[in-house]
């Protein structure tokens, strides 16, 4: 057994992360992130054609992977309040701080309220204007009933919810709202930090507060995943797909926070709260959503498959088709059955550099995902035509994808260390500090 | 006056809280006996490794077992689905592409076999169930339900030996040590 952690082992004001030590990275981030998005904004604004729906795709691609990232942030800090935990009390901070990146990652969003990056990504948005244009005299849902294109009659059907201006209602009241809640919850923790007569309320009131919060966050992860995601294709639908989302966020954040603790503890901070206890329980949770994931998304398939109803299909018809198989094919064994049997012994968990490899190799099967959510619409919907054959795949645009990537995960570092440097890295007066530093599982 | 020999089983020393079990446990390890238990009311944190035990080969049984579920679940399906009679619905294919239809039976039985050998292997393992235990013919054992704590050393421990055994229970804090002896011939 290791040495019984006491209260003389805590800083009485908490360890800081000192910003010198992570000045280079934070800038470097911060100036790809920033000019790239100046430049991806005045890019997406001035064009239009295949190349500039394109590079809409990559970006709706790379800000929609950061985003799950910060929405599984979210979730962990209001689980770990609502459930009243012990054991992670000096992980929470790093929960609170990845989380409260969520709102920070509206600027990532702003292209997105373009009618110029709308008309490529979300038809339905095209159809709605042309219809209304057409027939000024008709309500919407009339005017869409009388269009000449008879896709348009399944838009009538749910234009109640996918109309321009309830989208840009929810759009702004995601980001408000659940970014409200994180940082209030965030804010009750970083409290107790400086609280002179350090008690139980500021614990208490973030765990009545993540009731509400829980609730937002499952409303907002499941309308912004349909709305970004679903929405791409407006005639499918499956009620499964919020959820999906939820256990690639859930897994994913939780890789983040793994390697986010090893990188700090090995750069000197954590050293006396975090053991290999906490990488044992953080890794049996990565286990845990691996599982459900490969669960929810083979479930997903499965009811689809079975029931083989025509607007169903056609998610899973398109992403089955040519190479895109593969992709789908490559999800099943890399992004489930590997993880699955790698994770499985216990003390691969509690293995540092084992972890860091793992973690890195979980994300970047999350960006195979996302990829496999996003990016198969974009032959479709950009439309190239090469001898009358509509093309699934555009030449060359996958430099676009990895810029985009490049510039979305730029911008997401540089948020996440102003977070880890805005405050002391654990709760050193949270009352259960000490029951978590003495984690035994 | 009977003349039947009676088997040692070993001795019983009494503690009075969890506390002193556990640090009389690391004493007990570290004298390097290998034969002999803790027993308490309650379950004890970190006992496992005070007391010095290593980790159960289950796991690997369960592996084992997880496996061969899902290899018969597929032997299942394909054997009954593509060889011996095939069912074509909605025109899906009867060949290996209809796995998906299966994977609910491969789960299952993965799940199934996986419990079973948990159950059945923990049972073996344990050498349960079993009629008796040469313990019980302690009478001060019974507490153990209630509110003591006790630590048992087998005399088939090869550094067992009649007084250096009691001295060392004496030493490390147990009371009412008593030489237990197996009365169910």
């Amino acid at each position: 057994m290791a040495h019984q952690v006491t209260s003389k082992d805590i800083p009485s004001n908490g360890e800081h992360l000192e910003k010198s030590k992570i000045a280079k990275i934070q800038f470097l981030s911060g100036i790809i992130g920033g000019v790239g998005l100046l430049a991806s904004i005045i890019y997406l604004l001035v064009g239009s054609g295949s190349a500039h729906g394109s590079y809409a795709f990559s970006w709706l691609f790379a800000v929609f992977f950061i985003l799950t990232l910060a929405l599984g942030g979210c979730f962990w800090t209001f689980l770990h309040n609502l459930s009243n935990s012990g054991w992670g009390t000096s992980v929470r901070r790093m929960m609170e701080n990845l989380g409260f990146v969520f709102p920070f990652l509206f600027i990532f969003c702003i292209p997105f309220l373009f009618p110029g990056v709308q008309q490529y990504l979300w038809e339905w948005m095209t159809s709605y204007d042309a219809a209304v244009k057409a027939h000024p005299e008709m309500s919407a849902k009339d005017a869409l009933f009388h269009s000449s294109n008879t896709h348009d009659h399944l838009l009538a059907a749910k234009v109640f919810y996918l109309n321009p201006g309830f989208w840009l209602a929810r759009f702004f009241t995601y980001f408000i709202g659940l970014g409200f809640f994180i940082w209030l919850v965030r804010k009750f923790s970083i409290a107790q930090d400086t609280d002179n007569n350090p008690g139980t309320d500021n614990l208490f009131a973030a765990r009545k507060h993540s009731s509400w919060s829980m609730i937002v966050f499952g409303v907002t992860l499941t309308f912004l995943a349909l709305d970004l995601v679903m929405a791409l294709d407006f005639s499918w639908f499956s009620t499964m797909f919020g959820v999906y989302i939820f256990a690639g966020s859930a897994l994913n954040s939780m890789a983040v926070l793994i390697l986010t603790g090893i990188f700090l503890q090995r750069a000197g901070y954590l050293k006396n709260v975090v053991t290999q206890e906490h990488y044992h329980i953080m890794g049996k949770l990565c286990f845990a959503f691996t599982v459900f994931w490969a669960y929810v998304s083979f479930s997903q398939f499965f009811l689809i498959w079975y029931a083989n109803i025509t607007e169903e299909t056609r998610y899973f018809l398109l992403r089955n088709t040519e190479n895109w198989n593969l992709v789908s094919l490559s999800l099943v064994f890399m992004h489930f059955a590997l993880p699955f049997l790698a994770l499985l012994r216990s003390d691969v968990k509690k293995n540092q550099k084992f972890m860091i490899g793992l973690c890195c190799y979980i994300l970047f099967m999350h960006v195979v995902d996302v990829y496999h959510m996003i990016i198969p619409e974009r032959g479709p919907s950009v439309g190239l035509v090469v001898d009358h054959v509509p093309q699934l795949w555009l030449g060359g645009s996958w430099v676009g994808d990895i810029l985009a990537l490049v510039i979305a995960v730029s911008g997401f570092l540089f948020f996440y260390l102003r977070n880890l440097t805005s405050a002391a890295l654990y709760p050193h007066r949270d009352p259960r500090i000490l029951e978590s530093a003495n984690l035994h599982n | 006056m009977s003349t039947k020999v009676r088997r040692v089983y070993g001795y019983l020393a009494e503690f009075k809280n969890a506390s002193q079990l556990y640090k009389a446990a690391e004493k007990v390890r570290d004298a390097g006996f290998k034969k002999w238990d803790c027993y308490s009311p309650y379950p004890i944190h970190g006992l496992d490794d005070a007391m010095g035990i290593k980790r159960s080969i289950l796991p690997y049984f369960v592996f084992i077992g997880g496996v061969t579920g899902f290899l018969t679940a597929i032997t299942l399906a394909y054997t009954t689905q593509v060889g011996l009679y095939p069912t074509i619905v909605q025109g899906k294919p009867a060949n290996i592409f209809t796995t998906a239809a299966f994977f609910p039976v491969m789960f299952e039985l993965t799940i199934l076999f996986s419990g079973f050998t948990v159950l059945f292997g923990l049972l073996a393992l344990m050498g349960l169930p079993r009629w008796n235990h040469p313990i019980f013919a302690s009478k001060q054992f019974s507490r153990v339900t209630d509110d003591k704590f006790f630590i048992a050393i087998e005399a088939r421990d090869a550094k067992f030996s009649a007084e250096a055994t009691k001295s060392l229970l004496d030493e490390i804090g147990g009371d009412n040590i008593e030489l237990v002896e197996d009365d169910s011939e």
